[in-house]
């Protein structure tokens, strides 16, 4: 259950909901996900979500560590709710990133990076970045 | 080795035609040596290489299917088991997701192949090359194919996270304490390394916008395996393999660590099984790992 909702927000979380296949009330809060994520972000996996449950969308959603996120999977593996705080983060990501909103620049993109990077790495940070 | 070579049709994705063609060539090497053929798709796109986390994104899941219904046509038309073989990770576990997918909610196959305008079946089982040895080669089996003495290389079994990570899609080992590249090792006859820091997270893509961050990870990978005493390091991931090895160029973070060299587990399977690896770009790892190999003149062609 969601304490004091802002109702627009309220809103938008059911929608983020929709969009991850997640379910943000299961999560009991227990931090194993924040635990043993490798990330080091702040706020941490299991704040984000706290931030959900509380009502307060934009704190999540413009959380600069989600940007941090490695799609490692350690989280949503570990979870014992069955929640996955990698989907959460993605659905946050993907907010931003359809409103036109990258988080890199391919104008100063590094050529030393694009010239000896693997393809899957140039590929993926194209789809979680741009 | 055997009487008749086994064509399985193989996916290889745009990293091994590039930065892993090492990867490729090793392993297509091995595979010539085991008795089967790697058979390459004709036509094959990207498959996108990461597998949409989200619900809602049903678009990732275009690129994927189109390799699936290309694997689907062949193996039908050839009247060959229905197996799709892969060696990147990332392309494994991007397959491997989608066909779990289909399998789960078929509406979603149907959104997809009227999307697409095709007819996917849902017949493919993706696999990967490091599956095929265990589970139709047998490690018992490969074993008996190896003629370098390994026993004086001491290698650390590096999994990463896609290899395994979701195990309930992916199904192929324990997440938190797999088996299967430690067993792998142990056929070849190398001294196993078992370290904790084997299923940690090299850092990934994040190498394109916060690579200190990658070589932090990175540097605690490859200090917890030194610790262990780990000459080198096995991964089956290019991406793995990148960041591991390239991060290495950074001189602070990495200054109070000798240079580890970190292989692809198909290259050390042709040095196992003795093969010229001239062609195996040994060379182009940024720490070359030739010289731990030379005693064994494994470099230099056919030992005995
Ligand atoms: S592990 Fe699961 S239940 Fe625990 S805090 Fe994280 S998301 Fe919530
Ligand atoms: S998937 Fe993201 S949030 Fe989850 S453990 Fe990995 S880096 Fe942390």
């Amino acid at each position: 259950m969601l304490i004091n909702p802002v109702e627009k927000d309220q809103k938008r979380i059911s929608e983020l909901e929709l969009a991850t296949g997640e379910s943000i009330s299961d999560c009991y809060q227990c931090g194993k996900c924040t635990a043993g994520c490798p990330a080091s972000m702040d706020p941490a996996p299991s704040v984000l979500i706290q931030f959900l449950k509380l009502g307060q969308f934009e704190l999540a959603k413009n959380a600069e560590s989600i940007w941090s996120c490695m799609a490692c999977l350690t989280c949503s593996e570990r979870c014992p709710k069955n929640v996955s705080p990698a989907a959460i983060i993605e659905g946050l990501k993907n907010l931003h990133l359809r409103d036109m909103d990258p988080r890199v620049n391919l104008e100063t993109m590094s050529r030393d990076f694009l010239a000896h990077s693997p393809q899957m790495a140039i590929i993926s940070g194209f789809r979680k970045f741009i | 080795m055997s009487e008749k070579t086994v064509r399985v049709p193989y996916y290889p994705g745009c990293t091994m035609k590039t930065k892993a063609l090492g990867f490729e060539r090793s392993a297509m090497d091995c595979a010539e040596v085991i008795g089967f053929e790697m058979d390459e798709l004709k036509d094959w796109n990207c498959c996108g290489a990461s597998y949409p986390l989200t619900k809602d994104n049903l678009m990732g899941l275009t690129a994927p299917t189109n390799i699936l219904v290309e694997a689907e046509r062949r193996c039908q038309k050839e009247e060959v088991d229905p197996n799709l073989l892969t060696l990147c990770v990332f392309c494994y576990n991007t397959l491997k997701r989608t066909e779990f997918a289909f399998g789960q909610d078929e509406k979603k196959l149907e959104t997809i192949n009227a999307f697409l305008d095709r007819k996917y079946e849902g017949s493919i089982r993706v696999i990967h090359y490091l599956e095929y040895l265990r589970d139709v080669i047998g490690f018992d089996n490969l074993a008996k194919m190896v003629k370098t003495d390994m026993s004086k290389y001491k290698v650390a079994p590096y999994y990463g996270c896609l290899l395994l990570k979701p195990q309930k899609e992916i199904g192929l080992d324990d997440p938190e304490d797999p088996v299967i590249l430690h067993n792998f090792l142990d056929a070849l006859g190398c001294k196993v390394i078992d370290f904790p820091a084997q299923v940690d997270c090299c850092g990934s893509y994040l190498v394109m916008r916060e690579p200190e961050k990658v070589s932090k990870l990175s540097y605690d990978i490859l200090a917890d395996a030194n610790e262990y005493g780990a000459e080198t390091l096995v991964t089956a991931c290019p991406l793995c393999q990148s960041n591991l090895d390239q991060s290495q160029g950074d001189k602070v973070q990495f200054a109070d660590l000798d240079g580890m060299p970190v292989l692809y587990f198909t290259q050390l399977l042709a040095i196992a099984f003795g093969l010229d690896t001239k062609t195996h770009l040994l060379e182009e790892h940024h720490i070359d790992p030739r010289p731990l190999f030379e005693a064994s003149g494994s470099s230099d062609g056919e030992s005995k």
